[in-house]
């Protein structure tokens, strides 16, 4: 194994899969079975409306060429990481800084959208990804203009033992893992039991499992159970009171005796 | 010609312990984090994060809710995990033998292994629209490169010449330290006195309007401290009856001054 080739694979392997499915997230607009992806149209729509253009045309405009740029510094990767396969080294770092520069290009437009529409967190994620690709880039270069070192691992004692340990504990993992997902996995659909820790107000610790069907399940249960009870209002319990990292959501029902 | 060589012996030094230092945390990284997949759920003296919710719930979300899936996929991500912290702890074992290039090779297998895996999850991120775990995989991902060449490269860099300090340095260094630990103590301790109550204490409510009150918490108060302050509302205002609770988003807040901030809308009893 090559190291240093090795190294410039995994560069292009990550960037073309990051840009490959950004376009497919741009294709598949919408949540359908097998993908979610996130809704850059919504956002974009409602970014420009923020600055009080609400003319959709604006944002599809925006979408589409970003989009556009998003599709060339895919095909730049592809082109790099095909050539890289070839053994075509300095075709594949040409075709790499052509993909890395688009793509610090899109990277700054973002950065400049983020600022006009006030989003500073997003300005933090481009920031980061920018630095990312150009280091990327840096590494990809320079990394190999000096001596490549070829690795072999033979199968001494060491390695065995690594793989031998490696296996164990990786089916130790795998057991616990089912096991884990066999006795929780109820929590998907199960109420959750409610405790009363005032008079009137029930506390129910919702599991991470714990979704809208659980919470619905949970209701109707509570209600079962309790037919002399009229629930009034369900408080959903902010961070600051549920800071554990332990439960998953806290919810209160506040209720009455039914006249 | 002795200071030469221990000029020398305190340069290899500074770089062993920055190799040191990585190996470390990436084994350590990947011990703890198979170690969460092992141990499975919040117990006594290990939250961790319930991976088989998350995974479950993602797999879910692309309409694929038999567990099977998310098992598989947790089986994979822990099988790499655990590969990657034996290579890190073989190149460990190895620079502590002194083998730098077996401690290299070792190292970069747990290097392939570490970036295999930020780039599945990477993946999952994006097919998931889960941009905000994208980004954590993504910086880890370039951890994992930056690693790797500070590593191989840190024979290039020039450290220090040497670790020795100066008596009169040293004296004065340790007095300050010592000042700035003693106030910082006395100070923790001295919060945790009069503060720590305010984790359970109930928490007085202002009346705003006829029917509106404001309870304020401090930053300690977690849910007891809520359940306890409902408990002394209702027990103050017998003849009320909460009908709405209305928490001030962050926004309403002034700055980071403020702790939660919750509103009560009261009616009166029939």
């Amino acid at each position: 194994m090559k190291e240093k080739t090795t190294i410039r694979y995994f560069i292009l392997i990550y960037w073309t899969f990051f840009e490959a499915l950004t376009v497919i997230d741009k294709i598949i607009p919408d949540v359908y079975p097998y993908w979610v992806g996130a809704d850059f149209y919504t956002l974009f729509v409602k970014l420009f409306a923020s600055l009080g253009i609400t003319n959709p045309i604006f944002a599809t405009i925006a979408l589409a060429g970003i989009s556009s740029i998003e599709i060339v510094v895919l095909v730049c990767y592809i082109f790099s990481l095909s050539n890289l396969n070839k053994g075509k080294h300095k075709s594949s770092e040409q075709w790499f800084y052509r993909g890395v520069s688009f793509s610090v290009l899109l990277f700054s437009l973002f950065s400049i959208g983020d600022q006009v529409f006030g989003e500073r967190s997003n300005l933090l994620e481009h920031g980061i990804f920018l630095i990312m690709l150009i280091v990327s880039w840096v590494i990809f270069k320079y990394n190999a203009q000096t001596e490549e070192r070829v690795i072999k691992f033979s199968f001494s004692k060491d390695i065995k033992i690594a793989f031998l340990a490696g296996t164990f504990l990786t089916l130790l993992t795998s057991y616990s893992i089912l096991d884990f997902s066999k006795s929780t996995f109820s929590n998907k659909s199960q109420p959750v039991k409610g405790v009363e820790v005032v008079q009137g107000v029930y506390k129910f610790d919702f599991p991470f499992l714990g979704d809208k069907f659980v919470f619905e399940n949970t209701i109707k249960a509570f209600e079962e159970n309790n037919p002399g009870l009229k629930v009034d209002y369900i408080y959903t319990a902010p961070d600051e009171l549920n800071s554990k990292k332990k439960t998953h959501i806290l919810l209160y029902v506040f209720t009455e005796q039914k006249n | 010609m002795k200071n030469e060589n221990l000029v020398s012996n305190n340069r290899i030094i500074g770089k062993e312990i920055i190799r040191y230092l990585i190996l470390i945390y990436w084994s350590l990284y990947w011990l703890l984090n198979s170690l969460d997949k092992i141990i499975g759920g919040s117990h006594f003296l290990f939250v961790g994060k319930d991976r088989f919710a998350q995974v479950e719930r993602f797999f879910d979300s692309l309409g694929l809710g038999n567990p099977i899936f998310a098992n598989v996929a947790l089986i994979i991500a822990a099988g790499l995990e655990i590969f990657a912290f034996v290579f890190f702890s073989g190149a460990l074992y190895h620079l502590k033998k002194k083998n730098i290039d077996s401690s290299r090779s070792w190292f970069f297998a747990g290097i392939v292994l570490t970036l295999t895996i930020f780039t599945y999850f990477s993946i999952g991120d994006q097919i998931f629209g889960h941009h905000g775990e994208l980004l954590e995989h993504a910086i880890y991902w370039f951890m994992a490169i930056l690693s790797w060449i500070i590593f191989i490269y840190i024979d290039k860099i020039q450290i220090f010449d040497n670790f020795s300090i100066k008596k009169k340095q040293i004296l004065i260094a340790t007095a300050l330290t010592m000042i700035l630990i003693s106030v910082a103590t006395v100070s923790i301790f001295w919060h945790n006195h009069t503060s720590f109550i305010e984790r359970t204490q109930a928490v007085n409510t202002v009346k705003i309007d006829d029917n509106k009150y404001k309870i304020e918490f401090p930053f300690l108060a977690g849910s007891k401290a809520f359940e306890n302050s409902i408990a002394k509302f209702k027990k103050d205002n017998p003849t009320l009856k909460i009908n709405y609770i209305y928490t001030a988003p962050t926004t309403l807040r002034l700055g980071f001054s403020d702790g939660l901030i919750i509103y009560i809308q009261t009616d009166n009893k029939k």
